[in-house]
């Protein structure tokens, strides 16, 4: 590729706009996992022995994990329509039903969450589910009358009714969507099938009693190009995302300067898990006199159980080195590195791509865009340490050294990797820099609380229906996350609790869950937000083998360099085990309690400060069942331990059963 | 050495072939199993194995004396590769775990060598990171995630199932060395939990009794010619 200008970049401002006609295929981690690379390869090979001119797409994942592997269809005339859990036989399917006959394929839609309000348009086609607690089985019922009604009057043509495979609404009766305006009726009874048909598709007439009036609680900041671009083509994110707009925008537009008050309108706290303000951060370490500083992305994502930084790594790279770039001009850095786990080949792999592709378009290297700007930016691998995604361990292994964390202060925006003033941000806040910066601070901080700005991605998955990403305005409740989003907990069961932030973080108990979701709201739960891990527990969830998962997590994983961690850990995690095994007594509890605040109060790093949450937090809320295992003795453990085992080997067994 | 072995079927004498494709551990306990068939070791038999076994020998060490020079270029390619970079460590031992499947000792001697670096530094490192490994890797790779969301699906439930399977706990292989057991956090495939990834390919949404079925996939592999 020729070297950008700035009028290359200005020309590309204007000449926005996707092709007309595609097939995309969400080839990250979880869809490579679930088959994509099959569904690709199928449907390239069904498309060229059809002789079609259609192109297939590689694109990142819109977040939809429980439907992996997921493919979207754009055809000339219809609406653009996801499907989920598609195999290769239904890949040739596609490309014969849906591209060729313009047929929908029954089983496998998951409905458009633009909901819209209005009917602009003829309906072209139905989709119907039953969201009930006894899921489906109405389903083709309605199905069934939907089509009678349309035969009746004569419409088989022109509107198809299709069985969808997740609405986007849940536990609401019969939904029913009419595309491709995106109108959604709930609760849908055998007596308003003639009205719809009659009202809406004949008459262009929204139904008001039974439209879902509620928009999409996600707000999609970071995950804005994820699924909606190739993160291997520089060209998609320049043509199709306003790629690099907002670096040119701060290079070459703006005052010095610019970036930092935009970001310090915008409210934009750091998302890796201390909340940090990011406009000051950049600030501080810009301030320090140095003839050499440097920016680091934290690609570590040590929370076992959440994916958000690989995902966005993965499907959206060019917009977190865009934002590492601006940092990097923000603060006077010529340097800059992407720390990311080895056990990500995926992202490493891409934002290697993305790297050279921005150095071969002059977006990295000396004298950027004409700007006088010079900056170029490494990848190091992180070698399965989940301490260092604590900063200064994270800086002993960029400098190739074991990754023990060292006092703070010295803060690294004061000394830093090599002895230099350096600035740590996670994956997802450098993410949302671009789009502040294009759009304005004021308008990110129209999301949000009034500490707690914008928006934030959790990687909702344990006990839930439906796992997946989800960006959400800072303030929204737990509870919709878990039930409007992600369609509650699996096979109906009553949650028990809901853990956020990891190893570091804490559960909220059931009785929490309208909380609004904040750094201040989570942390006075005594849980914190984390990097956005959110894992769903239902009843059956034993909270004392819960806290001993997390805490032995965090003793395998203490560097071992200060005696509260490396001792304080074992020993609690040895009670834990005692107890759980029922072999625990009344004192025990009194001692994990105060070893915890040994812990918090005389760790060294992060890692040993937080280690106690989840046994702090458990103990909390869930002390009886602590109680239950001292009293009960080794039968009740046993029993308990027998029941997990059993539901865990039902559970999964279903979760295959689904389509 | 590239064809994988076939093994003798156990009941009867192995013919000449099935000799000749053995590596050495098989063909001293082929010996061992002969011995109580017959309570001896048929003449010709045992002549031919000593004989298949200092072949076998001459030719690994032909292999290793070549191998000494290939390390040291190999070292000397990566140590130039990242020479113009400060704190390379890591990123050798991974370029070498990459070609290695683990970080072998003479390998890491040479890299000391080349870098001018105490061995008990390198050592240090390593050990520190649960990425890098000292042992060779088995033929095939069995792992269970046990991240949270894995576990709360009860990937305990298969691990115990692969143990007892396997006879071994994670961390472990299999006395032949075909089959080692690991566990790992997380694999970022958490929407299809629980999961497992066998030589590279992972299995979501499994299931306990689903458990047999992968390994004898393995297995089926295996006496693939
Ligand atoms: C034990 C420990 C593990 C951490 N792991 C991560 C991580 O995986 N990813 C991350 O971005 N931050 C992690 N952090 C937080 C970082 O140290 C740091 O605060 C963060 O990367 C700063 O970026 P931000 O201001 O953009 O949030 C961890 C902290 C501790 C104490
Ligand atoms: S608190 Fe734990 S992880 Fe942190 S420095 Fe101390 S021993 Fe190491
Ligand atoms: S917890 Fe197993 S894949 Fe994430």
């Amino acid at each position: 590729m020729k070297t950008l200008t700035k009028a290359d970049l200005e020309s590309l401002a204007r000449q926005q706009g996707e092709g007309k006609e595609w097939i995309r295929v969400q080839l990250d981690t979880g869809g490579i996992a679930a088959g994509a690379e099959t569904v690709f390869a199928e449907l390239s090979r069904v498309r060229d022995e059809m002789k079609l001119a259609l192109p297939i797409l590689r694109v990142g994942s819109v977040g939809y994990s429980f439907a992996d592997p997921v493919v979207e269809v754009k055809c000339a005339g219809m609406p653009r329509i996801l499907y989920g859990r598609i195999t290769p036989e239904l890949a040739g399917r596609i490309v014969r039903e849906h591209v060729v006959n313009k047929r929908l394929l029954d089983e496998y839609v998951i409905a458009t969450r633009r909901r819209s309000l209005k009917l602009d348009g003829p309906v072209t086609q139905i989709l119907v589910r039953d969201t009930g607690a006894d899921l489906g089985n109405k389903t083709e019922f309605f199905q069934f009358s939907l089509l009678e009604e349309i035969k009746r009057r004569g419409l088989t043509e022109r509107v198809q009714v299709v069985r969808a495979y997740d609405m986007g609404v849940y536990d609401e009766g019969v939904a029913v969507q009419l595309l491709p305006s995106g109108v959604t009726y709930v609760n849908v009874l055998a007596q308003d099938v003639a009205r719809i048909v009659a009202e809406s598709v004949v008459g262009g007439r929204v139904l008001d009693d039974l439209l879902w009036k509620e928009s999409d609680r996600q707000v999609r900041v970071v995950l804005r190009n994820c699924g909606e671009i190739d993160p291997d083509s520089l060209d998609d994110y320049l043509r199709n995302a306003q790629g690099y707009q907002a670096l040119k925008r701060v290079l070459c537009d703006e005052k010095p300067g610019f970036a930092i008050a935009e970001l310090k309108t915008s409210g934009l706290r750091g998302r890796g898990g201390a909340g940090f303000p990011t406009w000051m951060k950049w600030q501080l370490t810009g301030a320090q006199k140095a003839d050499q500083r440097y920016v680091i992305c934290n690609g570590d994502e040590g929370d076992p159980g959440a994916f958000m930084d690989r995902s966005v790594l993965e499907s959206d790279p060019h917009s977190v080195l865009e934002g590492m770039i601006i940092a990097a001009h923000a603060m006077g850095c010529s340097r800059g590195y992407f720390y990311i786990r080895a056990e990500y080949p995926k992202a490493v792999e891409r934002v290697e791509r993305a790297i050279a592709q921005a150095r071969a378009a002059g977006l990295l290297g000396d004298n950027i865009l004409g700007s006088g700007f010079s900056f170029d930016a490494k990848i190091r691998l992180g070698a399965g340490a989940f301490v260092c995604g604590e900063e200064t361990a994270l800086i002993a292994s960029i400098e190739g050294r074991r990754g023990s964390p060292s006092p703070r202060p010295p803060y690294p925006s004061v000394r830093g990797l090599w002895q230099k003033p350096t600035a740590i941000n996670n994956v997802e806040t450098l993410a949302n820099v671009p789009a502040i910066v294009l759009r304005g601070g004021a308008w990110y901080a129209q999301n949000g609380t009034e500490k707690s700005k914008g928006t934030k991605v959790f990687a909702v998955t344990g006990k839930v229906k439906n796992a997946q990403l989800v960006e959400v305005p800072m303030g929204t409740t737990l509870r919709q996350i878990v039930y409007d989003i992600c369609g509650g907990v699996l096979d109906d069961k009553d949650i028990k609790a809901v853990q956020t932030g990891g190893p570091s973080g804490g559960v909220i108990p059931d009785k929490h869950l309208d909380t609004p979701v904040s750094y201040e709201t989570l942390q006075q739960l005594g849980s914190i937000m984390g990097s956005g891990g959110m894992l769903v527990m239902d009843k059956n969830d034993s909270m004392v083998e819960v806290a001993k998962f997390y805490l032995r997590f965090c003793v395998d994983e203490s560097c071992g360099k200060c005696a509260p961690c490396r001792i304080g850990g074992y020993q609690m995690l040895q009670i834990l085990d005692r107890i759980s095994r029922g072999r625990g007594s009344a004192d025990d509890i009194t001692a994990l309690r105060r070893i915890c605040t040994a812990m918090q109060k005389a760790s060294l790093c992060g890692l040993g400060q937080t280690a106690p949450n989840p046994v702090l937090s458990t103990l909390r809320y869930f002390e009886e069942e602590y109680k239950a295992f001292i009293e009960g003795g080794p039968s009740y453990a046993r029993k308990i331990s027998r029941a997990q085992a059993g539901e865990a080997s039902k559970e999964t067994a279903k979760a295959v059963a689904t389509p | 050495m590239t064809s994988a072995p076939t093994h003798p079927v156990d009941d009867r004498d192995p013919t000449p072939v099935e000799l000749a494709n053995c590596d050495e551990a098989t063909l001293l306990g082929m010996l061992d199993k002969m011995e109580q068939r017959h309570g001896f070791v048929p003449r010709e038999i045992s002549e031919e194995i000593s004989r298949l076994v200092q072949l076998r020998l001459e030719r690994i060490e032909r292999i290793r004396g070549k191998l000494d020079s290939t390390i040291r270029r190999d070292v000397q390619t990566h140590v130039a590769h990242w020479s113009n970079e400060e704190g390379n460590l890591i990123m050798i031992l991974h370029a070498i775990q990459n070609q290695h499947g683990y970080v072998p000792r003479e390998v890491a001697m040479e890299l000391s060598r080349e870098l001018g670096v105490p061995l008990a530094r390198i050592y240090e490192v390593i050990t520190f990171y649960h990425y890098f490994k000292l042992q060779p890797p088995a033929k095939h790779n069995v792992v269970v995630c046990n991240g949270t969301a894995c576990y709360l699906k009860g990937s305990l439930e298969l691990l115990n199932e692969l143990r007892s399977r396997l006879g071994i706990s994670e961390g472990q292989t299999t006395a032949d060395r075909h089959i080692h057991l690991d566990v790992v956090r997380c694999i970022g495939c958490c929407g299809m939990s629980p999961a497992l990834v066998v030589d590279g390919k992972t299995y979501g949404r499994v299931k306990t009794s689903e458990v047999g079925g992968i390994l004898d996939s393995v297995k089926k592999q295996e006496a693939k010619p």
